[in-house]
């Protein structure tokens, strides 16, 4: 179905917002740089406020473009209406037009375009085969249920046959098990497609799952445009750390010393339970080397601990349990150190008790350094 | 006294005070139709008249009647209105339809632009309405008058003691219903509209096609409201309306009230006329005053 080009070039998109004076009171979006490629699916990550959802609109032309430009296929679209842009989108709550029959809902782009009512019909009967409407043509919207309503959202924007697909949280008004159903059937639908789409979620779940690649972003800026694993496994600052995994990337503040060909990591003095002095062995004494001596953070995901000893560089250190969250499969135990709290992913099936002193061992092979006032990886 | 006829001496007292309340509100309302259907045309003193008489539904109506002008003698005459009043009826009734007609068009254009349009001074013009229609249409009457008096002077159809006059300044009374019509513009989502552009839909195709059906109720809530305001709207009326011909319900009637005689059973003829087409309005808006209309396009 994607005979057309869906790639799209963001190019030092900016979007200010003005008080009411006309003067600049807030900057949303600030020159940002994306490119998606035609047919890919396109996550935009973050929490509230960070601009995900402004950015999307200005892709849509919901909200006038400030500054740089955005292009669909070959065409720069600042100043194109909605409808010219060869997009479409699915939004938060739906926003169905409940008035009209599921038919006419989904119908309602072709009649305004005048396209004949067979080919209506057409393509109407086809996105309901695909998302399993063909049911519930003639029903209104109020007579469906939540997951219902999304496909028919859903398959509004498929009729229009668009160059590029926009999805603003599109699953988050559902409930927990609908929205890993949604989930599925979104990803099986790009897979059918095969159309670009340009997807916002504040859901990491949702962005890690779904997203061939995905774009974190913060307070207006991008934070790291990668695929979910390289994303997860090599963040490129200390935002997408703590903000990609749950629970977050551990991030231990301290300082690099080199001694005697010897690299430690001096964690910051505390109050309680100090992590201490740690050795380096292996490739992170080699990475400690090259960035020397320094203040940095060092981040460890929590399944990176392990209770009992299985690799070869590890630290060894004891702690209290404050908490332990028992999921079945594994327990989170969380420990309060020095100047922060530890989480520990445990692959265990025992039930850790509070105050109960662990021995823990850390994957120093999976240790990240950051700059702690950069907040950028070193 | 045992809880069970604790409850039973609560619920008496509940129905006492309800029957007692729907006794006061329907006694008025019962009395003037006993007093429609009285010989003579005196105020009522019982619900049930003595002696039932359509001679002032004959009036109303316009059917000729015999009526006896001596007692003694037996001697009686044909009478009938010059001006029928049945025709007073119908003026309102054209009146009140066309002006609330235009109220719709008129406010939930305006309600449209100040609910979802940015322009310049908009809380300051919202604002602005309310205060004006604050003060009553009453107070502007002097100022009416001469605002017809002068456009009579151009377009004779237009001025005083023409229905077109009347309506024009009845459309006047818009902006409480511009207020009442953007408060439930402003509770549909903006995405269903935003929605509608992205479909291809034009500002007015989006108007036309998507939010004006979903606020089917509150444009029959606005029709009903502004009729009934019009049908029964005297200051106005009395002043711009001049030759028996032209009145409304409101005028003509007031016109049985003279000093020195009341006429209260045609003019309670005619009051009970005037509920006809406010009940028959209801009737037919009743299947627009549903909730629930807008359920289901968005999920809050």
């Amino acid at each position: 179905m994607a005979e057309h080009n869906g790639k799209v070039v963001i190019n030092k998109l900016e979007k200010t917002y003005l008080d009411g004076k006309g003067k600049p009171a807030f900057t949303a979006v600030k020159g940002i740089d994306l490119i998606i490629e035609d047919g890919e699916f396109m996550v935009l990550v973050g929490p509230s406020g960070c601009g995900k959802s402004t950015t999307l609109r200005m892709v849509a032309g919901l909200e006038d473009i400030s500054e740089g430009t955005i292009s669909i296929g070959d065409t720069v679209v600042n100043k194109l209406e909605p409808k010219d842009r060869g997009i479409a989108m699915v939004f938060q709550n739906y926003a169905l037009y409940p008035h009209l029959s599921v038919f006419t809902n989904m119908a309602f782009s072709l009649q305004l375009s005048k396209v004949p009512k067979a080919e209506i019909k057409k393509r109407v009967d086809i996105a309901a085969e695909i998302l399993g409407l063909s049911d519930m043509l003639e029903r209104k919207p109020k007579a469906l249920s939540g997951g219902q309503r999304q496909r028919v959202a859903v398959g509004r924007a498929i009729v229009r046959n668009p160059k590029v697909f926009l999805f603003d949280e599109p699953l988050s008004n559902l409930d927990a098990k609908m929205r890993v159903q949604m989930r599925t059937e979104i990803s099986n639908l790009h897979e059918r497609l095969g159309t670009t789409i340009l997807y916002v979620t504040h859901d990491q779940v949702e962005a890690m799952t779904m997203g061939d690649r995905i774009c974190v972003m913060n307070a207006g800026e991008i934070m790291q445009v990668a695929d979910p694993l390289t994303l997860y496994k090599h963040p490129e600052n200390m935002f997408v750390a703590s903000f990609i995994g749950s629970p977050p990337m551990n991030l231990i503040h301290g300082k690099l010393k080199l001694d005697n060909d010897q690299a430690y990591f001096i964690e910051n003095e505390g109050d309680t339970h100090p992590l201490g002095t740690i050795k380096l062995k292996g490739p992170s004494a080699q990475k400690a080397k090259e960035i020397g001596s320094r203040p940095v953070v060092l981040g460890i995901r929590p399944e990176h601990l392990y209770e009992r000893s299985q690799h070869e560089n590890e630290a060894e250190f004891t702690a209290p349990v404050s908490l332990a969250e028992p999921m079945g499969a594994e327990t989170l135990l969380h420990m309060d150190m020095a100047n922060h709290r530890l989480i520990g992913r445990i692959q265990n099936d025992r039930l850790f008790k509070r105050r109960e002193e662990v021995t823990l061992y850390l994957h120093l092979d999976k240790c990240s350094f950051f700059d702690p006032t950069t907040e950028q990886v070193l | 006294m045992n809880s069970g006829s604790k409850r039973l001496t609560r619920k008496l007292l509940a129905h006492a005070f309800l029957i007692l309340f729907i006794m006061m509100i329907m006694t008025p309302f019962l009395t003037v139709i006993a007093s429609s259907f009285s010989r003579g045309n005196f105020a009522p003193s019982k619900l049930i008249p003595t002696e039932i008489s359509l001679n002032h539904w004959k009036y109303v109506l316009g059917i000729p009647y015999d009526e006896v002008v001596n007692v003694t003698t037996g001697e009686t005459r044909t009478l009938k209105a010059d001006v029928v009043p049945i025709r007073w009826f119908w003026n309102s009734i054209k009146i009140s339809i066309i002006a609330s007609g235009g109220i719709l068009l008129l406010s939930g254009t305006c309600a449209y632009a100040f609910a979802r349009m940015k322009f310049a001074f908009k809380n300051q013009t919202m604002t602005g309405l309310l205060i004006l229609q604050m003060f009553p249409m009453v107070l502007a009457l002097v100022a009416f008058y001469t605002i017809l008096e002068f456009i009579g002077q151009f377009a004779p159809r237009m001025g005083l003691n023409t229905h077109a006059g009347l309506t024009l300044i009845y459309l006047g009374g818009v902006s409480i219903y511009i207020w009442m019509i953007k408060g439930y513009f402003e509770t549909i989502s903006t995405s269903i509209e935003e929605s509608a552009r992205i479909d291809g839909a034009s500002p007015f195709q989006a108007f036309i096609l998507i939010l004006l059906p979903m606020s089917a109720p509150i444009f029959a809530v606005v029709f009903i409201l502004s009729f009934i305001s019009y049908m029964s709207e005297y200051p106005v009326a009395s002043v711009v309306l001049q030759t028996g011909d032209q009145w409304t319900l409101a005028v003509g009637a007031n016109s049985f009230l003279y000093e020195q005689q009341k006429l209260w059973g045609r003019f309670s003829a005619l009051a009970v006329l005037s509920g006809i087409p406010i009940t028959v309005l209801f009737i037919i808006c009743q299947r627009f005053l549903v909730s629930g209309l807008t359920a289901g396009g968005v999920k809050e």
